[in-house]
């Protein structure tokens, strides 16, 4: 692989709706956060420059919609991503248990080659409110029995960890897509002259 | 066909990627090295597949996606010539040499982002630019996406700055409004223009493939609510109404219902608040197939709940905004369905009680809008009924529109969680009225159990009253009531409800507590002779319950005793009330707890009173019950009552002894005489004289007894014979041991020698191992006596 070539990487954040992926973004990318909500519609993404390791990458950061019916065109923009952030409030639950289904509806709509060990990484949001319910050693054991995905508590209004989490979200995301490259620097297929016609003559016998 | 298509549907899909992969592989292969046309070439080729016009917009949407993350990197090259100082300008006039206009304008945006990033001076007029030629793809889909594009691309770059300290090239949050009001408007009319190509029958296909659209063009309000320079005050001015312009004008339901939920999802509250008068406005100029009900319903829920949390704002008048602008939604959409106009209602009622729970009129005026919906519908549909000259329009249980009414009713009374609450409702009765019968006592039900599982006592007899009108389906019989019996099983429980709920008819002054229950008795003696049977037994406990609260005031209330007798009066009313309605059992019973009740009050002429209750019970047991077993039970009964009385002088007391030993001995079946004759055998030892000294006549004692010997005598049946030997002998021994004089220990020995006879004679079965073993059981309880040798009791010459 080129040094001088650009690493562009693709990252998806998933969860259900109102637990506060856009604030993540919009805390990690332009540093503010907002306190009225607003629905997020369809996928949108926005982009960032980061040093991974002495390198310069751009992380596409794919902001997505929690509530089903504002994704009425599919989730096709989940392939080629690098790494997948899963999105829980901390105060809800319900938020929690959506995350097993979050992550294999990922699994099977983005088709990465290697399931087993894509990268994932939880974020357990608004560690800010007073009423939490989800313990850190609950998540962090979900995290441990799902192939060790990294696990991060953040506030996106008071900008706990979030550096930190995106940090790990690039540097995993970065490790992934030097991996797929080696697959995609060769072509399909390779053509030598004269396989065509061998190919296509459907006339019996050609020996 | 179905499958055929799609399989065809998933081949060009695939065969579209695989071009897009090869291209894409050339064209980064040719950045890499440099080749810059070139790689234009491949790009171009490769956005050449945007082109087709058979993919579904799903497909169509994978394809778009995989393609523009590939121009991710032409994007990233050019940013990176940039930086090393190529000039941009150039590519920019370069990629509009590019042969279709789809590739073309794919570039173009492409291209322009970068020329924007290198060159923020052009910002302004780069952006109208792009906005402008865009134009040039008028096929729905196409440009559907392309316009996505030139949104998603221009997401970093829109000026956000404020219009006051703006630059003049490089735009302020003006422009960015401009730019995508604009885009909006586009998107907006292409997708509304899919509605009306093709053929009709595939109306139903187009629609659905609308609907997949619609978050490319609601992306456009998204983007809007995303600026940060865009104050509440060019909210109200300019972004809205603009919004709304293009809502409105488009005159496509599909469009106007999906972007009005749009504006509500995507725009914070405090947005919503300051213009909500201006968005209902818009709703009543809606396309007359929009549901516009979901819309307002949604409005009111979001804020609602914003208001519940955060209470500073409830000084808006959040309810009144609202409330009028229903009614003039509801007048200009005559046609909206009633269960529609409901629901409204039921959002309303939602608010009412979320944010201004102490404001009870804003509920009585939800009721009173609801009431008057269906006035209009009564003049309009003529369902309508007559009754007792009164006009009802009834609404059928089941329908959707008793579903929302009742959802309605519902709210209140579980927010209040207080009927009492409920009660002072001017309207909610009114509305109750609107249901037809089984809705009406759903209802009902509903509001009595929440009575009883809160435990709320109605403290007067006004209240009483209320309450009462307002389950009356429950009460008496109504005059739209079908005609068919329903299940017994459910009346039962249902009535027995109605029991329990009379108990917390109650209050704490006796007085009152009076009037209540002469004010319950008034609407529960209507109630017909199946319902009494439930509903007179609580009041008269109710009412003895009363009395014995009045003998403990007796310090107190100078004429308790007045009031005591009027009670009874009261409940010998009632009681008699069951008799008429052809009950026996029942009232028997009543009048002894009553006779019961009278014993522990010693009021003036309380023992003519007992005297008479106790004969009602007499008479009933003479005249109405005839079936053995009922006799037997309401016999013994009847002398458990007297043997526990005090109040009555002797000249009362013989003849109601003797009446009793009389019934007892005119019992048709043998056994039950001899049970009932050795029962009174108590009257004559343990009852009592009026000076509450037991009576202790231990010769008549024994002619009970000996009565008994002889009954039991004349049975045929040699197991109940025995059987009845052994009880009576035990009668023997209980009162051998109270010290009756006349029973002789030759009488014990004879009759235990008589029932060992007898009992050798017996068949062996199970039957006879019970006998004797209540024999057996006996005689041991004598042996023991014998053992340890009481002085009192001396059991001397008792053979066993």
């Amino acid at each position: 692989m080129s040094t001088k070539k650009k690493v562009l990487l693709k990252v998806i954040i998933l969860g259900d709706s109102g637990v506060g992926k856009t604030s993540l973004m919009n805390q990690y990318v332009n540093k503010k956060f907002s306190g009225g909500y607003k629905a997020t519609i369809g996928a949108d993404f926005l982009t960032k420059d980061v040093m991974v390791d002495d390198r310069i990458v751009t992380m596409q950061i794919w902001d997505t919609a929690g509530q089903e019916r504002f994704q009425s065109l599919g989730v096709a923009f989940y392939r080629g991503a690098d790494c997948c952030v899963l999105v829980f409030d901390v105060s809800l639950p319900s938020t929690f248990k959506s995350l097993d289904s979050w992550r294999d509806e990922f699994l099977v709509q983005a088709s990465p080659r290697d399931p087993e060990n894509f990268p994932f990484v939880v974020l357990g949001n608004k560690i800010d409110l007073e009423n939490r319910t989800i313990q850190s050693k609950r998540a962090q054991q979900w995290c441990q029995n799902k192939n060790n995905i990294p696990y991060f508590e953040t506030s996106a209004k008071e900008a706990i960890n979030v550096e930190q989490a995106f940090q790990t979200i690039a540097k995993n995301a970065l490790a992934q897509e030097s991996d797929q490259d080696i697959y995609n620097e060769f072509p399909d297929q390779i053509k030598l002259p004269g396989d065509n016609k061998l190919n296509n003559s459907d006339a019996g016998c050609s020996c | 066909m179905m499958t055929g298509q799609f399989e065809e549907q998933e081949r060009l899909l695939e065969e579209a990627k695989s071009v897009v992969q090869a291209q894409a592989l050339q064209m980064k292969r040719c950045l890499d090295k440099n080749k810059f046309m070139e790689s234009l070439k491949h790009a171009s080729n490769m956005l050449n597949e945007l082109r087709t016009s058979i993919l579904s917009p799903k497909n169509y949407y994978e394809l778009y996606i995989s393609i523009t993350d590939e121009l991710r990197y032409l994007e990233l090259y050019l940013l990176d010539e940039f930086e090393k100082g190529r000039q941009i300008n150039d590519l920019y006039e370069l990629v509009q040499y590019a042969g279709n206009i789809v590739p073309r304008l794919y570039l173009l945006i492409t291209v322009g982002l970068v020329y924007i990033k290198s060159n923020p001076s052009l910002k302004r007029d780069l952006l109208k630019d792009l906005v402008e030629m865009c134009r040039g793809v008028q096929h729905p889909l196409r440009g559907l996406f392309l316009r996505n594009y030139l949104l998603q691309c221009t997401r970093n770059v829109l000026p956000d700055t404020p219009e006051e300290n703006g630059d003049d090239s490089e735009g302020t949050v003006r422009d960015s409004i401009d730019f995508v009001l604009m885009n909006f408007a586009e998107m907006n009319k292409l997708w509304v223009r899919m509605q009306h190509q093709g053929h009709s029958r595939d109306k139903e296909r187009r629609e659905k493939e609308r609907e997949e659209l619609r978050i490319l063009v609601g992306t456009n309000l998204v983007r809007l609510s995303q600026l940060e320079s865009i104050t509440l005050k060019k909210y109200r001015k300019v972004v809205l109404p603009g919004i709304l312009e293009q809502i409105v004008s488009c005159r496509d339901p599909i469009a106007q219902e999906y972007l009005m939920e749009c504006i509500i999802q995507v725009f914070p509250d405090e947005f919503h608040l300051s213009t909500l008068s201006m968005f209902l406005k818009s709703c009543e100029e809606l396309h007359p197939g929009v549901n516009v009900k979901n819309i307002i319903i949604l409005m009111i829920d979001r804020l609602a709940n914003y208001t519940q949390h955060n209470e500073d704002s409830e000084s808006l008048q959040l309810f009144d905004i609202f409330s009028d602008q229903i009614s003039s939604i509801l007048q200009c959409r005559v046609d909206m369905p009633p269960e529609d106009k409901v629901s409204l209602q039921v959002a309303l009622m939602n608010l009412a009680l979320k944010c201004y729970s102490d404001r009870i009129d804003f509920v009585d005026k939800v009721l009173q809008t609801t009431i008057d919906i269906f006035t209009k519908l009564k003049i309009e549909k003529f369902i309508i009924e007559i009754t007792n000259k009164q006009i009802y329009f009834r609404v059928g249980y089941k329908s959707a529109v008793s579903r929302e009414l009742c959802r309605l009713m519902k709210l209140p009374v579980d927010y209040f969680n207080n009927i009492l609450t409920i009660l002072e409702l001017k309207h909610y009765r009114n509305v109750m009225e609107c249901f037809d019968y089984t809705g009406r006592k759903t209802l009902a039900l509903y509001l009595i159990n929440n009575v009883l599982n809160t435990r709320t006592f109605i403290p007067t007899q006004e209240l009483v009253e209320q309450v009462l009108t307002m389950i009356s389906s429950l009460i008496e019989d109504q005059s739209d009531q079908p005609i068919i019996e329903e299940d017994p099983e459910d009346f039962a429980e249902e009535q027995a409800l109605v029991a329990r709920f009379i108990h917390l008819l109650k209050s704490e002054i006796a007085d009152q507590q009076y009037l209540i229950l002469s004010t319950a008795r008034k609407h529960l003696i209507v109630g017909g002779n199946k319902r009494i049977y439930y509903t007179l037994p609580p009041l008269v406990f109710q009412a003895y319950q009363l009395a014995l609260k009045y003998s403990s005031l007796s310090e107190e209330d100078e004429l308790w005793q007045k009031k005591c007798q009027k009670i009874f009066q009261f409940s010998h009313q009632t009681i008699m009330a069951l008799v008429k309605a052809e009950q026996a059992e029942l009232p028997l019973r009543l009048f002894l707890q009553g006779v019961l009740t009278i014993g522990q009050i010693n009021f003036e002429n309380h023992e003519t009173v007992a005297y008479e209750f106790l004969s009602q019970a007499f008479s009933l047991y003479e005249d109405e019950i005839s079936e053995s077993k009922c006799q037997l039970a309401a016999i013994t009964l009847i002398i458990g009552v007297f043997e526990k009385l005090s109040c009555f002088g002797e000249e009362n007391a013989e003849p109601v002894r003797t009446q009793c030993a009389l019934a007892a001995s005119k019992l048709l079946k043998k056994p039950d005489q001899c049970r009932a004759v050795a029962t009174c055998s108590h009257l004559f030892w343990s009852g009592k004289m009026n000076t509450n000294e037991q009576l202790r006549d231990g010769k008549r004692v024994l002619d009970c007894l000996k009565k008994g010997v002889r009954i039991a005598n004349q049975c045929m049946d040699n197991s109940v014979q025995v059987q009845l030997f052994i009880e009576l002998l035990n009668y023997y021994i209980f009162f051998f041991e109270r010290g009756d004089e006349y029973v002789t220990i030759e009488m014990l020995n004879q009759l235990i020698s008589k029932i060992r006879d007898e009992l050798a004679n017996l068949e062996n079965n199970e039957e006879t191992q019970q006998i004797s073993k209540h024999f057996n059981n006996t005689l041991s309880h004598l042996r023991n006596r014998m053992e340890t040798g009481d002085e009192v009791l001396n059991y001397e010459g008792l053979i066993l």
